[in-house]
């Protein structure tokens, strides 16, 4: 067995707001292994993003008040602010959503792509742009070394994307997170990415965590999954496993809630009742009772923990840990 | 409450009296441009194609399914056919009556019988109103109800979307996402349309709320006999919720079928390689699928390519492609597609 | 056809805004203030105007009971008094009392500046709402005028209506106006096209209503904030503007006082009675300062990150 990457323990983030403190991640824990995709599930809210920033240390203002972020052997969260560079943009790379905001318009795309070589590696302008627009081309910008001399402006939503991969793969980092990398592409150009992230995952052995909302997303691209409600994990598996035979009724009413492109006839869609949770003002006992349809009267009670129910699943919920099969009409 | 009944028109006709078996809408080779300026003098040097060319008909009662990449015009096409925008050319059919061009208080009567939905739960909500305020300005302005009738209409309007009418003094940024295109669906119920735009209702929502909403869209479209144009960009969706969809790419229209011939047997080599991106939440089918993965990026709507507007990214395209535009043929079964070498 | 619905059939998901409702529905205003009001050194910014304005708007009576001189009382016998007991700031070259004419002269002042602002306010935003409204030619015509107004030099503009008019209290206060209001017309109108994008706007068109209603229920009121900030900050600009005009001999004309004419007026006994001097000074420093914290912590208290 080899050992995980990186490895998440009980992981507390809060932020305070005036209304009260919200606990954006409220005690996560996972793994990362090499090579590996794993895909972080859930709807806005959740925590999975902030999750991602914490292991950055990018999570301000939030505050990491519990747990540990451990990377080749050291504590992420207790590192000083001059470690962190370290790791950073050279060990774990992260690309986000919106491409617009995520370059600077005033610099060129090449100069840009070049920047954590030159940061991290030391090297010269000329030595760290030759290797920029190779990474260029690698992430399939056609003409990379006229294209390395453009602005951002001048490039569409997935080329930009792609010069986001391409700027946090050319120091071969260990780890690509990428928080939800193509919401806000089109579905062709979200196709193309996509295949370009396996390609990556393939090619540079880059273990990818990706984190996303989009289970259609997941399914065709992760080979393990979380996934995260009200800054907690309530199920964690293989996905095949998960999609199969859900272990939590948050996983399971969504999967039946979404409408599927290959559905043979208009079935009613069956949404989950209710309203996503205030962070601030949490339910007592497990954070999704309200709106599940299995609950029993422990659940407003205790919070339940993440236990392994079935061979390869986890979930956090007494109906299903007691052995009940999740089935409905 | 109101003296009209649900199929009665509002709008006058000239012509021979309109049935709810007529079409309800009619486009007839539909252009919108729009012009570009530039330079210190602003001068025009081209136009915006947002929509080149397109014919289609919509049935009363039917939800027909607008489906396209960004930039190829559906909204422009959802917002033209409420006359929101005037249209550069072509014509414009509701209930029998032209409206291609119609201004002034004709224009306002039509505004009685039409209505839209936005995508934005947080900007197409004017936050400085009350949402007894938004849901009632259709009223107001229509001069629809007063007084404790007004109040009654409203706290039924909340009512019928599934909110509760104790919120009528309340802001929209009290309320989540959900609950704001509730409003925004009840404001357009409010002058009793018989027609509704809907552009991207969903897709700003979370997956979880989705499912309600379109519900919600289909419970109040059977209630009272709404006929939808329905926008999205998510083909899954739309599928879902339509009767026939239609595919646009750079302003024109690629496909337009009945939901379950499209996904079946698409036609157009765009309409395939959508279907072919478009992730399912299988994991087992996504293994098994094959994909075609276009390559490119969408041409610019400003100078579209001559002939067949996706030849540039078609890996079906031939010389004649460019030379000619392909015209909607049928393929049976009220299936039509713009191509000269169809996907068999 | 909108007839009593079966409530069963219908989902009311409203548990969120229950636990709201025990809190009164929360206005942008409601909000802003709130925000106001957990801004101390704005909110003593903000008082300190308003104490200055009432003292201002009552100056015969704080003439009669607290002073007991009139602004415009010569006493040759006690000139250049310093601050005392009978004269509390001192008095000037002609015995008038400091105190006194710093209370009426905060009227004229304080009275020119309002006015300034309402003025340009009202002009500007007419001209920035119809301008940003309708785009198009009507854009054109009134911004190119708005420029031109802009581009002539106010200071010509002040001595050429200064010698056509002698100008009281109010006639400078339209004059410092004429000059103002373009800028205004400016800012409501990149606000107003601001505002005019988002769907909220093209909503209510696509109800039907006609321009009126969407200029005054929905642009009027989304724009009002940027107009409040700028209100708050020109009122310390127009006090400046006016205390130049009086130093250049254009503004105010004495017997009647001013802040800046107080101040002009003091410059040539500066070297023995210098607190002639400072009073006015103080003033009008204190008021433009105020009325910078105060502008900026409306701005913060508007603050459109906040908006939702």
């Amino acid at each position: 067995m080899t050992q995980p990457l990186l490895e998440v323990n009980d992981l507390h983030t809060v932020f305070k707001t005036k209304d009260g403190v919200v606990k954006a991640v409220d005690g996560v824990s996972f793994e990362l292994n090499p090579g590996e995709t794993l895909g972080i599930v859930g709807e806005s809210g959740c925590g999975k993003s902030v999750t991602a920033l914490s292991i950055m240390r990018l999570q301000r203002p939030g505050r990491i008040v519990g747990g540990s972020v451990v990377f080749k052997g050291h504590d992420l969260t207790k590192n000083t602010e001059e470690e962190m560079r370290e790791v950073r943009g050279k060990e774990i790379a992260m690309i986000f959503q919106d491409p617009m905001t995520s370059l600077n318009p005033v610099y060129r795309t090449g100069w840009q792509v070049a920047e954590p070589l030159r940061l991290h590696h030391g090297w010269d302008a000329k030595r760290s742009m030759v290797s920029a627009i190779n990474m260029l081309g690698r992430v399939g910008i056609p003409s990379a070394a006229d294209r390395a001399r453009d602005y951002p402006h001048q490039f569409s939503g997935g080329m930009r994307q792609r010069v986001m991969i391409a700027m946090g793969l050319t120091t071969t980092p260990a780890v690509l997170i990428a928080d939800e990398p193509t919401t806000a592409l089109d579905v062709t150009i979200q196709a193309q990415i996509l295949d370009l992230l396996r390609h990556v995952n393939r090619e540079f052995g880059t273990a990818t965590m990706l984190i996303t909302h989009n289970l259609g997303v997941v399914a065709g691209m992760c080979q393990r999954v979380i996934v995260m409600y009200a800054g907690r994990i309530v199920e964690a598996g293989p996905t095949t496993d998960v999609f199969a035979h859900p272990k939590h009724p948050y996983t399971w009413s969504l999967l039946r809630s979404i409408p599927r492109l290959d559905a043979e006839r208009h079935e009613p869609l069956k949404p989950i009742e209710g309203l996503p949770p205030n962070l601030i003002d949490l339910p007592e006992g497990c954070a999704f009772h309200p709106r599940c349809s299995f609950r029993v009267e422990r659940c407003s009670r205790d919070t339940p923990r993440l236990q392994p129910v079935g061979d390869t699943q986890r979930a956090a919920c007494w109906v299903t840990q007691s052995g009940v099969e999740l089935k409905g009409a | 409450m109101s003296s009209r009944g649900p199929l009665e028109p509002a709008v006058k006709t000239l012509t021979r009296a309109w049935t709810s078996a007529d079409p309800l809408l009619s486009i007839t080779d539909l252009k919108v441009w729009f012009p570009v300026a530039s330079g210190v003098l602003q001068r025009t040097v081209g136009h915006v194609h947002a929509v080149d060319g397109v014919d289609l008909e919509i049935k009363t009662g039917e939800t027909l399914g607008l489906v396209g990449e960004s930039g190829c015009g559906k909204s422009t096409l959802g917002r033209t056919a409420i006359r929101l925008i005037t249209p550069t050319a072509g014509k414009i059919v509701f209930k029998g009556q032209d409206i291609t061009n119609l201004r002034g208080s004709k224009l306002r009567e039509l505004r009685r019988d039409v209505a839209m939905i936005f995508q934005d739960p947080y900007a197409s909500l004017d936050p400085r109103q009350t949402v007894g305020d938004i849901v009632g300005e259709p009223i107001d302005v229509h001069g629809l109800a007063k007084g404790k009738a007004r109040q009654d209409r409203i706290q039924e309007l909340l009512r019928v979307v599934g909110l509760n009418p104790r919120f009528v003094d309340r802001y929209p940024h009290e309320f989540s996402g959900g609950q704001r295109q509730r409003i925004g669906i009840a404001r357009a119920l409010a002058v009793e349309p018989s027609f509704i735009v809907c552009d991207e209702p969903i897709s700003a929502l979370d997956v979880s709320i989705q499912a309600q909403i379109i519900n919600l869209l289909e419970r109040l479209q059977s209630k009272f006999n709404l006929t939808y144009l329905f926008i999205a960009h998510d083909l899954s969706v739309v599928k879902h919720i339509s009767n026939r969809i239609a595919v646009m790419y750079l302003g024109k229209i690629m496909e337009m079928s009945p939901g379950t011939q499209l996904y079946k047997r698409p036609r157009h080599p765009y309409t395939g390689s959508l279907l072919s991106a478009i992730p399912i939440p299988d994991p087992v089918v996504e293994m098994r699928r094959e994909r075609t993965i276009i390559q490119g990026d969408v041409a610019s709507p400003v100078n579209p390519p001559s002939g067949c507007r996706f030849r540039t990214r078609c890996p079906r395209a031939k010389e004649h492609c460019a030379e000619e535009v392909p015209p909607l043929e049928s393929f049976g079964d009220e299936h039509l597609a713009a191509c000269f070498y169809p996907l068999d | 056809m909108i007839g009593p619905s079966r409530v069963a059939e219908l989902d009311m998901p409203g548990a969120a805004v229950e636990t709201a409702a025990g809190r009164p529905a929360q206005s942008y205003w409601n909000e802003s203030w709130e925000r106001l009001r957990h801004n101390p050194i704005g909110m003593a910014a903000g008082v300190l105007i308003l104490i200055f304005a009432v003292i201002a708007i009552l100056a015969p009576l704080f003439s009669a009971v607290l002073t007991h001189f009139q602004p415009q009382s010569i006493d040759l016998a006690a000139t250049f008094r310093p601050p005392g007991s009978t004269h509390m700031l001192g008095t000037d070259e002609l015995g008038r009392d400091t105190l006194t004419r710093l209370i009426w002269g905060g009227r004229v002042t304080l009275g020119i500046a309002f006015l300034t602002v309402g003025m340009a306010l009202t002009v500007g935003t007419t001209f920035g709402m119809a301008a940003g409204y309708y785009g198009g030619w009507i854009d054109d015509v009134l911004m190119r005028f708005v420029d031109t107004v802009l581009a002539i030099p106010a200071i010509f503009l002040f001595i050429l209506m200064s010698i056509l008019i002698h100008p009281n209290a109010i006639s400078l206060a339209a004059i410092i106006a004429s000059v103002g209001w373009g800028n205004v017309a400016r800012l409501v109108r990149g606000e107003v096209l601001s505002v005019k994008q988002r769907d909220f706007i093209l909503a209510t068109r696509s109800i039907g209503a006609r321009d009126f209603r969407m200029m005054f229920r929905h642009l009027l009121p989304n724009v009002l904030p940027v107009l409040i900030v700028a209100a708050s900050l020109g009122v310390g600009q127009i006090i400046l503007i006016e205390a130049a005009l009086d130093f250049l001999g254009l503004g105010i004309q004495p017997p009647t006082s001013s802040w800046g004419n107080m101040l002009t007026n003091a410059e040539s006994y500066f070297y023995h009675s210098a607190w002639l001097v400072y009073f006015p000074g103080i003033m009008i420093f204190v008021t433009v300062l105020a009325s910078n914290i105060f502008g900026n912590a409306i701005r913060d208290a508007f603050d459109p990150r906040l908006k939702t």
